[in-house]
């Protein structure tokens, strides 16, 4: 069974259908790209799927079972979890509590824990951190666990926001545009974060991006979108030479 | 090893040394002087008596005796603190290591035994500073559950006289109707030497009237937030307000008194420890964290697993049980309660200390707290003009530290508790 | 029937206070995003400026050396009190929110509440804690229509009022610093870029909002001629609920529903104990806001007191 089916979703903001007719089945540890001019919709699937909008028409289907109208934490706690195109980072948070944050939904210790300080929750606490600095350890970014995010740099923002993405053990994991604002030596780093962590942890990943480079070299497989549709489905050569697609971008290669 | 030995260049580094056990010995020290020789040493300064408030009061009620009364605050606090503490720092230290040791509730019990003690003794000397001191308690209470919600949580609330006000009454009605006369309940006989006990469970009652009465405000925030939440909240306390007044039940906007004297300093002192505990306990855990995930962008929260909903309603039911039990405890220090304490004066004084003391930060709401309730008092010469210094200092506060004096710090008991190691390394 | 009338007159009367003062929190809001919680002590403060501009024509008039009409003597105590009150508006703004532009807006609310407070503070300092009389400069005529009760001066507040109003409205729409109130609402950064000064404009909105809670205080003076410093905490936040009500800066909105609360407020008086009415009046406003959020004419943007 496929982790993860998405069967005919469609979306309408009022009058305009901003995603139409939308499938999509994705297996364990597959990667798959999501490419598409500026406004093609391909943000909107991932709010979609992750239950900030509850899908028009169509149904979203996570190992069988459909989770239309779910509330987002809930979505993200059944093993769905996403980066943002705009970074949302919580500017006062340290880099460490972003990643603990994240294990919210496996906390047992409830509220008897935080308000009483029970060892039950000193110890799990102590493991939620454990776990915490061992992501930091593998996104490289140790050594900045008690610095307040707002500071960084934004090549270390953007490794806080997956180390926080990968603290909620997801099974899916949504990228949106990970490489965006990155110089080149940036970006051979996050490319190679995204192989070690498809790799290590395998994971299912969808990807947007922009730079056709990126996308060509990581995913197997490919969705162009254009005006909410998907006009070309295929591997990165397919995709490559299908006109449709040519056609979407007018013709223009973005800059690598 | 001796301090002498070490005293490095800059006298007041040697200060830096001091474990928090020196500190509160030095304080215990010279408030067992004042009690000892307080009145004597105040008569020979040429004072009336005591200073009551660290002798602010004098000095502003009569300039001329400036500096006696600064001599007296020199020579029964400051003088008595710093040698005490500087001098018995590597005795205090080697203590705090060995107590340090201890399982770590044994460490704090000792040391909230000793501050105790400095406050009881402080108080003994007039009912004024009982009172000051109870009220103060009070005040750190209410600031910091109204941190909760509009630090840590990021809303700008102003339902918290509301919540104090259900706490205020739940509490007197109970405690009237079953100790102290027959017109809530009838006569029901309860044993008066229970009263003291049940006093807790009247508090705790009001505490969860004032969550209930928080719902209100709960659950109109999943839908909006910032200004509109203010506004609801707005509502909310001033209907609480009204409610009260319409309430022949609880005698309207005459008030109640009567409340039995329960509300003692081992009492108030007690309670403002638990809510400052279990207030800091959430606040650094990790579903204690999840309020500033909320705050600072709830949709990333969401996705980060983080049931917003659920967030909401502890932070603002668990802030709302703490101003209730504030309330209660109000009530019975005073004795008396009417529902125009309970307005806007009262949002502005709090939202103030809030403010002051510095956002999300329980050092801050202490902090915060502590000022304004005895720059208030000390200032109560100036009358009115109080009432234009204390704003005054507030918008120098906001132009140039907008969060407040000691914003997103919590309480880390291990920190506050830990000997002070000295350059040399050695203890 | 006729009771139901007398209180709708009493209701526009009353809601007219409510609607000047909201337009003043609105248009602020609409600009900085932040509410001015003085500006109901700007209403208090201009209401005391009325009774001594006031008193003074009326010296001058019977000392014989100007001597004027009580009308005139008025007219010009609304506007003298308008402009002297635009000033205090101004410098409330230049002292207490020009610091705190780029401050969290949480801290730039608690300023203005702090300078409420000395605004209340400073006239008890100044006046005493006795109340003060306004003067009366209108002769009560009363008219009966159809069995009801209305006097000139219940007609004439409610004139004002609305001639204020539209004033308001007109100078938004057809000036050009009008024009450039509505462009730094709709988009704050983009408007310095054009060369418009964005001090002076902010000068300005918090001038006309003053002036508006001015014109409020001296005709509640008429009205209700006893004044007392704290006059400006009741109608204040109550007129800052209306403000809320009607929807994040619009004008429109803020006199509706100022007129809104008004009638709410009567209303309630009217068929409930009177001691209920502020119970009443808030619980129904607690329940549009909880379905209807952004108040009639805002657009349902959620705004934030960011930290």
């Amino acid at each position: 069974m496929p982790l993860l089916t998405v069967h005919k979703m469609s979306h309408d903001f009022g009058g305009l259908r901003a995603v139409r007719n939308y499938d999509l089945e994705i297996e364990f540890g597959q990667i798959r790209g999501l490419i598409g001019p500026n406004g093609a919709g391909k943000t909107t699937i991932f709010n979609l799927l992750t239950g900030i909008y509850t899908p028009t028409e169509g149904e979203i289907l996570l190992d069988g079972r459909k989770i239309n109208g779910f509330p987002t934490h809930r979505i993200a706690s059944m093993g769905i979890s996403r980066t943002f195109q705009n970074l949302l980072l919580w500017r006062h948070m340290t880099v460490l509590e972003h990643v603990k944050m994240a294990r919210y939904s496996r906390i047992r210790y409830g509220l008897i824990g935080a308000f009483f300080g029970t060892p039950k929750r000193h110890k799990e606490e102590a493991e939620i951190e454990g776990k915490a600095y061992q992501l930091l350890e593998m996104m490289g970014i140790r050594h900045l666990s008690d610095q307040v995010v707002l500071n960084l740099p934004y090549g270390a923002q953007r490794r806080v926001e997956m180390a926080r993405a990968l603290a909620a053990e997801p099974r899916i994991l949504l990228l949106d545009e990970p490489t965006a604002g990155m110089n080149p030596e940036e970006l051979v780093q996050i490319m190679e974060i995204i192989r070690r962590v498809h790799g290590e942890l395998g994971l299912a990943i969808l990807l947007i991006e922009h730079r056709l480079k990126v996308v060509m070299e990581l995913c197997r497989r490919i969705q162009t979108m254009n005006f909410g549709e998907v006009i070309a489905e295929g591997t990165p050569d397919e995709i490559q030479n299908d006109p449709k697609v040519i056609d979407a971008y007018l013709g223009k290669e973005s800059v690598i | 090893m001796s301090v002498k030995a070490t005293i490095p260049r800059n006298r007041w580094a040697a200060f830096s040394l001091v474990p928090l056990l020196g500190w509160l010995c030095g304080a215990l020290i010279a408030a067992i002087l004042e009690r000892l020789a307080g009145t004597p040493l105040a008569l020979a300064l040429g004072l009336p008596k005591i200073p009551a408030l660290f002798g602010i009061d004098i000095m502003l009620k009569k300039p001329l005796l400036v500096p006696n009364a600064m001599l007296y605050s020199l020579l029964i606090y400051a003088l008595p603190v710093a040698v005490v503490a500087g001098a018995s720092a590597s005795l205090t230290n080697r203590l705090a290591a060995r107590l340090f040791g201890f399982p770590i509730g044994i460490t704090v019990a000792i040391h909230l035994a000793l501050f105790y003690a400095i406050l009881h003794l402080w108080a003994g000397v007039s009912d004024y500073r009982t009172i000051v001191l109870k009220l103060t308690l009070i005040a750190v209470m209410l600031t910091l559950s109204l941190n909760v919600i509009n630090g840590y949580m990021g809303e700008f609330s102003c339902s918290h006289p509301g919540f104090m006000a259900l706490g205020a009454y739940c509490a007197s009605v109970f405690t009237v109707g079953l100790f102290v006369d027959d017109r809530f309940f009838g006569a029901v006989f309860i044993p008066p030497v229970l009263g003291p006990f049940l006093f807790p469970i009247a508090l705790i009652l009001g505490g969860f009237l004032a969550s209930f009465g928080a719902l209100f405000v709960a659950i109109p925030s999943f839908r909006t937030r910032g200004d509109y939440l203010a506004i609801i909240s707005l509502a909310f306390l001033f209907i609480v307000k009204s409610l009260i007044e319409n309430l022949e039940f609880v005698r309207g906007p005459r008030g109640l008194s009567g409340q039995p004297d329960w509300a003692d300093l081992p009492t108030v002192f007690l309670w403002a420890v638990l809510c400052v505990w279990s207030i800091n306990n959430f606040v650094r855990s990790t579903i204690g964290k999840a309020l500033n995930a909320v705050r600072d962008n709830e949709m990333a929260a969401g996705a980060m697993t983080v049931d917003t909903r659920r967030t909401k309603i502890v932070a603002f039911l668990f802030a709302a049980f703490w101003a209730g039990i504030a309330g209660g405890l109000f009530a019975h220090v005073l004795r008396y309660v009417n529902p125009s304490t309970f307005g806007i004066q009262n949002l502005a004084e709090v939202l103030a200390m809030v403010y002051f003391g510095g956002l999300n930060s329980v050092y801050g709401s202490i902090v915060g707290a502590v000022s304004i309730s005895l720059l208030g008092e000390a200032l109560r010469p100036l009358e009115i003009f109080k009432w234009i210094i204390i704003p005054l200092l507030l918008i120098l506060v906001m132009i140039f530290r907008p969060m407040g004096l000691i914003a997103f710090k919590d309480l880390d008991v291990r920190t506050l508790l830990r000997p002070k190691r000295d350059p040399g390394g050695e203890m | 029937m006729g009771i139901f009338l007398q209180n709708l007159v009493n209701a526009l009367q009353w809601g007219s206070f409510y609607a000047l003062i909201a337009l003043g929190y609105s248009m602020v809001y609409s600009i900085l995003m932040l509410f001015n919680f003085a500006h109901g002590d700007i209403f208090m403060v201009g209401a005391y400026i009325g009774f001594g501009v006031s008193i003074g024509l009326l010296a001058l008039s019977s000392s014989g050396v100007f001597a004027m009409p009580n009308w005139l003597i008025l007219v010009l105590t609304l506007l003298f009190s308008m402009f002297l009150t635009s000033f205090v508006g101004m410098i409330v703004e230049r002292v207490g929110y020009r610091p705190l532009r780029n401050a969290p807006r949480a801290s730039a609310a608690i300023t203005g509440l702090m300078i409420g407070i000395i605004l209340e503070t400073g006239n008890l300092a100044l006046l005493g804690a006795r109340r003060i009389s306004f003067p009366s400069l209108v002769e009560t005529t009363t008219y009966e229509v159809g069995g009801v009760f209305v006097t000139n001066k219940k007609i004439m507040i409610v004139l004002v009022s609305l001639l204020l109003t539209l004033a308001l409205h007109q100078f938004v729409r057809r000036t050009k610093w009008g024009m450039a109130m509505r462009a730094m609402a709709f988009d704050f950064s983009a408007v310095p870029l054009m060369g418009v000064p964005v001090n002076t404009v902010i000068a300005l909105t918090f001038a006309i909002g003053s002036a508006l809670a001015a014109a409020a205080g001296i005709l509640f003076g008429i009205a209700y001629p006893v004044l007392d410093p704290y006059m400006g905490i009741l109608f204040g936040w109550k007129a800052f609920v209306a403000a809320i009500l009607g929807g994040r800066g619009s004008i429109l909105g803020a006199t509706l529903a100022g007129f809104l609360l008004g009638f709410t407020e009567i209303f309630v008086a009217m068929i409930f104990p009177s001691t209920l009415r502020d119970l009443i009046a808030y619980s129904i406003i607690l329940l549009i806001l909880t379905f209807r959020p952004h108040g009639f004419f805002g657009e349902p943007y959620s705004a934030r007191l960011r930290l």
